[in-house]
């Protein structure tokens, strides 16, 4: 099960298609082809992500690994980026 | 050529399931995660590695620190001695770990056997700066004083690396920090652990021949969760060489600076080649596009900019072009030697490369060629493309990026040369850099205090491709380290200045007065 908690490196490796969704999410955790280091509560807060929206991106990736075969649609669901 | 690689591995001493920690000679029989390395040339599953718990790390850390102790007593030229049989070692596996480097990484054979040529190199230059530690004779201000620098053995070297060089990387620092009289404790990329294990074993035949204390050379194949945050944070290492990226390195930087340890770094670029109007510029293609398309575009210095004078932008352009036509037959297994450009490493940096190719289009950028991801017939593993030629401006944010695949991007300038240093310095990253010209003038521009900000500035060659005599490194984001030659072994030491009184009286520096 994926938590916040997780480094991205095991994301990477274990979960496979969260470099897809998070990408999209405008999280590059792949950088010079090897995976950033931290955790993915970490990665998210870079991007200025509110706790509220980390814990919907910890539901959909668990969604997305939960459903090998589905295309996850995340097009129309935009996180709203708190602006500091 | 036909490389066996069940051969390959049989010839390196891997089997099916390796031990993924050794101090030297010994392995560990470790509890950790089983990792399996997979080939980008055709997807295979090569070997599988038992990778290191936290309790293998602190063994080892214990096992180097003692090994310090006994390692620092040998002398240099000794420890030098080490470093040549390794090396000569290197030069009978260089087929095989050539080969191995090869198919783990998927960069040609050619780079394959020039990364291990590469670690040969280092040994060499380490074995006769085993005996060129030295110090300086200083004046002292003071009557029957002598006042010297000289240079001591560090501690422990963590070392981190990258898929990209796999080996020579290591190589890079560790025949250094022996020399020096340090220790080593290596942390491969995850995504080659298999070329680590392979070199480690080329090794321990020297170091259990030689009685080389176990601790001197480590290598702990662990995912950052045990080979991480702790690794970097650790006080009993004085020093962290890491290879990556910007957001890797800054965070290293931060942590190894919150301790006040010495870091390495050896970050991404963003590297420019400048061709000027007075350019030989048949030469200028042929070397740029080796620097773009070399390795799959998954150098540190691969050329991810050409800067081009707008009298000659259409000339380079069709000629850019015309050679990528050449290549695009010449895309397939690194093993075969008949093809230029490998796979990119895995399916998320193919994933990268489009969306490269795809942002740069959106910020009004013109792709001229290229920019596909390959499929059919020896292209099943899903991981090569076509390298990308681009249209674009320096200010567009994918420009502003380093994207770890074959794309480059084409960008016009007019006027003066000092215009084109000016974009060519316009990016965070500081790496390497190149101009192509024949006039004096503007070459020399090019290296003065007004020229490439980068740690590397060629002229008439590519930005990359450097020989190990230089020190290899960057400015800005690239992270500011050196390794490799030069006087690069300096950081592997501690630096101590000495004043000896040889005379009878005690007079204090300055000038200043303190008699009771």
């Amino acid at each position: 099960m994926i938590t916040k908690d997780i480094t991205i490196e095991d994301l990477i490796e274990d979960y496979p298609k969260s470099v897809k969704y998070l990408s999209e999410k405008n999280i590059r955790c792949i950088k010079c082809g090897e995976p950033i280091w931290g955790t993915l509560e970490e990665a998210c807060l870079e991007k200025k992500f509110t706790q509220l929206a980390i814990d919907k991106v910890v539901k959909e990736l668990n969604e997305l690994h939960k459903t090998p075969n589905k295309k996850f649609e995340i097009d129309n669901k935009k996180i709203k980026v708190k602006k500091i | 050529m036909n490389i066996d690689i069940q051969s390959v591995l049989k010839n390196l001493g891997l089997s099916e399931t390796n031990q993924g920690v050794s101090t030297g000679a010994e392995w560990f029989e470790t509890n950790g995660k089983i990792n399996t390395s997979s080939s980008p040339v055709d997807g295979k599953v090569i070997a599988s590695v038992k990778t290191a718990t936290l309790e293998d790390y602190e063994a080892v850390v214990a096992k180097a620190q003692a090994a310090f102790k006994e390692w620092r007593m040998v002398p240099a030229p000794q420890r030098g001695e080490i470093v040549r049989l390794i090396g000569n070692a290197l030069r009978d596996a260089k087929e095989d770990l050539g080969a191995l480097v090869s198919y783990e990484m998927g960069k040609i054979f050619q780079e394959g056997l020039g990364e291990v040529q590469e670690m040969i190199d280092i040994c060499d230059f380490a074995v006769g700066q085993s005996r060129l530690i030295n110090g300086v004779a200083l004046q002292s201000e003071r009557p029957l004083h002598r006042l010297s620098e000289q240079y001591q053995p560090l501690g422990i070297v963590g070392i981190v690396t990258s898929y990209n060089f796999p080996v020579a990387v290591w190589a890079w620092n560790s025949a250094l920090a022996a020399i020096a009289g340090d220790v080593v404790i290596w942390k491969p990329s995850s995504k080659t652990p298999l070329t680590a294990i392979a070199t480690q074993k080329i090794i321990q035949k020297v170091l259990r021949e030689n009685n080389v204390p176990e601790g001197v050379f480590n290598l702990v194949v662990g995912r950052s969760s045990v080979m991480g945050d702790n690794f970097l944070g650790d006080k009993r290492i004085p020093l962290i060489s890491l290879t990556g990226s910007t957001s890797v390195g800054r965070r290293a930087g931060r942590i190894v600076g919150n301790r006040l340890g010495r870091a390495l770094l050896e970050l991404g670029g963003n590297n420019a080649v400048i061709i000027t109007p007075n350019a030989d510029i048949p030469m200028a293609v042929m070397s740029t596009v080796f620097g773009t398309v070399g390795t799959a575009g998954q150098r540190c210095t691969s050329t991810r900019r050409v800067i081009i004078h707008e009298k000659i932008f259409d000339q380079v352009k069709n000629s850019f072009v015309n050679a990528y036509e050449k290549l695009a037959d010449k895309i397939g297994s690194p093993l075969d030697e008949k093809y230029l450009v490998g796979p990119l490493i895995d399916e998320h940096s193919v994933m990268l490369f489009e969306e490269a190719v795809s942002k740069v289009q959106k910020e009004g950028g013109k792709i001229l060629f290229g920019g596909q991801k390959l499929e059919g017939k020896g292209f099943e593993s899903g991981n090569y493309v076509m390298p990308c030629i681009a249209e674009a401006e320096n200010h567009f944010e994918i420009v502003q990026e380093e994207t770890f695949a074959p794309i480059v991007y084409l960008i016009k300038y007019s006027g003066d040369v000092q215009n084109a240093i000016d974009i060519q310095n316009d990016v965070p990253q500081g790496l390497s850099s190149a101009i192509f010209t024949l006039n004096m003038r503007e070459a020399e521009t090019f290296i003065s205090q007004t020229g490439s900000d980068c740690g590397i500035a060629n002229v008439n060659l590519g930005t990359s491709g450097a020989e190990i005599g230089g020190a290899f490194g960057g400015e800005k984001d690239t992270g500011g380290g050196r390794e490799s030659g030069s006087d690069a072994w300096k950081i592997y030491m501690r630096r101590q200045t000495n004043t000896i009184n040889y005379g009878a009286d005690l007079p204090l520096a300055q000038g200043i007065k303190f008699d009771i």
